[in-house]
């Protein structure tokens, strides 16, 4: 039986750079498009379930997706308030289980502070904090499972984050400062793999009290969560809602899209997003793949090159007594192990490279994203192996039948 | 053993018009001598040679071996019989410089159609501690070139082939190196018995010849026979 193999790696072990950097272009070229579809659908798998928990999110007129950003992904920035009676109407609803104020506008450590109500956290935590308890005073705070806050842990709110989402009386300049309440950590939410988890919270009542806005309960009131006095309810960025069944959800989604304001599922405005993202996905694999087809021509030049360089090796095995089929074998198995080297090293340094991004991904949003190989990666490398074993027949079959007498003269 | 019959080599130059390299009506070539083929450049030495191993097809004429036309044989057959015939030696060795000299002269078993390769692999270790070849050098590219030119030769008689076949096989010697390829070529047809016609100008070589032929513009213009060649 033909063994070409010890041949072969001699061949590719004379120009051991050469071979290298062909490895490493098919390498890189390969390694863009897994990163590229690894990285995407471990981004859609992340958002989706940092916004499992929000059923249903009601916030002012405006842009869905920018009330989505920062009332589920706790994006900073600017977001119109929801008018008070909405909110006060909201809490009226027979059909919503929970109604979850969701206020921002101070932080610590860079951590967002956010205002909401003790159902809300517990429910966010997946029904059960992971160390701790939910907060039953206005001093309290619950933080989230990556923050370095610790039970019983004190700290002061800072006001702000440049924005004061509340409408209410900050710093006259716009600067940051501390207000005087002292808050205890009192309990720590579950992973999320959301923002969250890096968040603290804490009654939306104490949220009101710091930017002098009334506390939904009357002057003095330590009351914490539901329910409110309609007329001391200020207004607020968003309001997260969970139905108690899915025809309320879709009912109260229809009731609140109104004038005053905007009712939506996340879930449907991350479908959108994803479209918008399958679309850039989709450029992108095109560049990827015109990247990749463009770097086997290349490569395949370059080893036809090289080939050329050898011919005189392949002249002596035919007078050797090497029939045709051997040579065609040794170049052919040269090209599709430069390729499948390079493939495979691709799918290496596409899975380290979508971990880098997402982990830098993660560090940035909270989103926790995991990026693994999946059938879409495997299906790419088998597609490149095969091409690229396919294109290896050219070199093969322009060089095997090369007139021996030429090279060995 | 061989047999050339109205042997023409013709090409076509850079204008098309037609040139003949070799013009032999004819010449016989028999066991246990070796043969040293000289003359100048371009007078058609190593197309002789290439054209009795069948890897250059005759224009006209017929090149035979123990009877066997062998430019009749398909082109696998011809590989096959090359490799079982023909033991080839060149000027530059042309070893795979990174593999190890014994699987440089193992290397034809890798080609297929060989039975017993674990036999051939014992042959080749024989062959070169024969030839004083050193087998511990990892890569053949360590070597000296002496050295390089006795694997070559290893590789040749692989297969124990009853021709040996050389193109120049001292070129890149030096005197001694020289003396002894020589001496094994002079053996490898006295000794073993075999067809050894070797291309080559080096006196050294000439002067363990049995019959020298020389070459003009691709025309046989002398014989020596042992007795006629100068000491």
């Amino acid at each position: 039986m033909m063994n070409p193999l010890p041949l072969v790696l001699a061949t590719l072990r004379r120009n051991p750079v050469t071979t290298l950097t062909f490895v490493a272009l098919i390498a890189v070229a390969v390694a863009l498009g897994v990163a590229i579809t690894s990285q995407e659908r471990a981004l859609k798998r992340g958002s989706a379930h940092a916004a499992d928990r929000f059923d249903l999110v009601i916030a002012a007129p405006g842009s869905q997706t920018d009330a989505m950003l920062k009332a589920v992904f706790l994006r900073t920035g600017s977001i119109e308030l929801l008018k008070p009676e909405v909110v006060a109407r909201a809490f009226a609803e027979p059909h919503a289980e929970i109604v979850a104020p969701i206020a921002f506008g101070d932080s610590h450590d860079g951590a967002p502070i956010v205002g909401s109500v003790p159902a809300f956290v517990t429910h966010l935590s997946g029904g059960a904090l992971s160390e701790g308890r939910v907060f039953a005073d206005h001093e309290e705070a619950v933080v989230g499972y990556a923050s370095p806050l610790k039970l019983g842990d004190t700290f002061h709110p800072t006001h702000g984050d440049g924005h004061d989402e509340l409408g209410g009386d900050g710093d006259e300049h716009g600067h940051d400062h501390e207000h005087g309440a002292e808050l205890t950590v009192v309990g720590r939410m579950a992973p999320t793999g959301s923002p969250w988890d890096t968040a603290i919270v804490v009654p939306v009542e104490l949220t009101w009290e710091l930017h002098n806005l009334p506390n939904g309960h009357g002057k003095g009131s330590e009351q914490v969560g539901p329910p409110y006095v309609p007329s001391e309810l200020p207004g607020v960025p968003a309001l997260v809602v969970k139905p108690d069944s899915v025809a309320a959800a879709y009912g109260l989604r229809n009731i609140y899209r109104a004038q005053d304001s905007t009712a939506f599922f996340p879930a449907e405005v991350l479908v959108e997003l994803y479209a918008l993202l399958g679309d850039m996905r989709q450029l992108m694999n095109v560049m990827a793949l015109a990247t990749q087809a463009l770097v086997i021509v290349a490569i395949l030049a370059g080893v036809m090159v090289l080939l050329r360089l050898y011919r005189v090796q392949f002249a002596v095995l035919r007078a050797l007594g090497a029939p045709r089929a051997f040579i065609f074998l040794t170049i052919w198995s040269y090209v599709a192990l430069i390729v499948a080297a390079g493939a495979l090293a691709g799918l290496g340094l596409g899975m380290g490279l979508a971990g880098t991004v997402s982990a830098a991904f993660t560090a940035e949003t909270g989103i926790a994203l995991d990026a693994t190989v999946g059938a879409a990666e495997l299906w790419l490398i088998a597609a490149i192996v095969a091409i690229g074993m396919a294109v290896a027949t050219v070199p093969a079959a322009l060089l095997y039948r090369k007139p021996v007498i030429d090279a060995l003269r | 053993m061989f047999a050339i019959e109205n042997l023409t080599l013709s090409y076509r130059d850079g204008g098309g018009r037609p040139f003949t390299v070799l013009e032999l009506p004819a010449l016989e070539l028999g066991r246990e001598s070796l043969v040293v083929v000289t003359g100048p450049s371009g007078s058609g030495k190593s197309s002789l040679l290439y054209a009795l191993c069948g890897l250059l097809t005759p224009t006209t004429g017929t090149v035979r071996h123990e009877a066997q036309d062998i430019y009749a044989l398909s082109e696998s057959r011809r590989d096959r019989w090359r490799r079982a015939t023909v033991g080839l030696i060149f000027q530059d060795f042309h070893l795979i410089p990174e593999l190890s000299p014994l699987a440089n002269v193992a290397l034809a078993t890798r080609f297929g159609g060989t039975a017993d390769r674990a036999a051939l692999a014992a042959r080749a270790q024989m062959l070169l501690e024969a030839l004083q070849v050193p087998t511990a050098r990892r890569h053949a590219s360590m070597l000296s070139r002496g050295e390089q030119q006795r694997t070559a030769i290893a590789r040749a008689l692989l297969f124990d082939p009853p021709a040996i076949f050389a193109d120049e096989p001292t070129a890149s010697l030096d005197a001694e190196a020289s003396r002894l390829v020589a001496d094994r070529l002079q053996a490898l047809a006295r000794d073993e018995g075999r067809l050894v016609l070797a291309v080559s100008h080096d006196p050294i070589v000439i002067s363990r010849a049995d019959r020298v032929l020389h070459l003009e513009r691709g025309h046989l213009t002398e014989t020596l026979s042992r007795e006629e060649i100068p000491a």
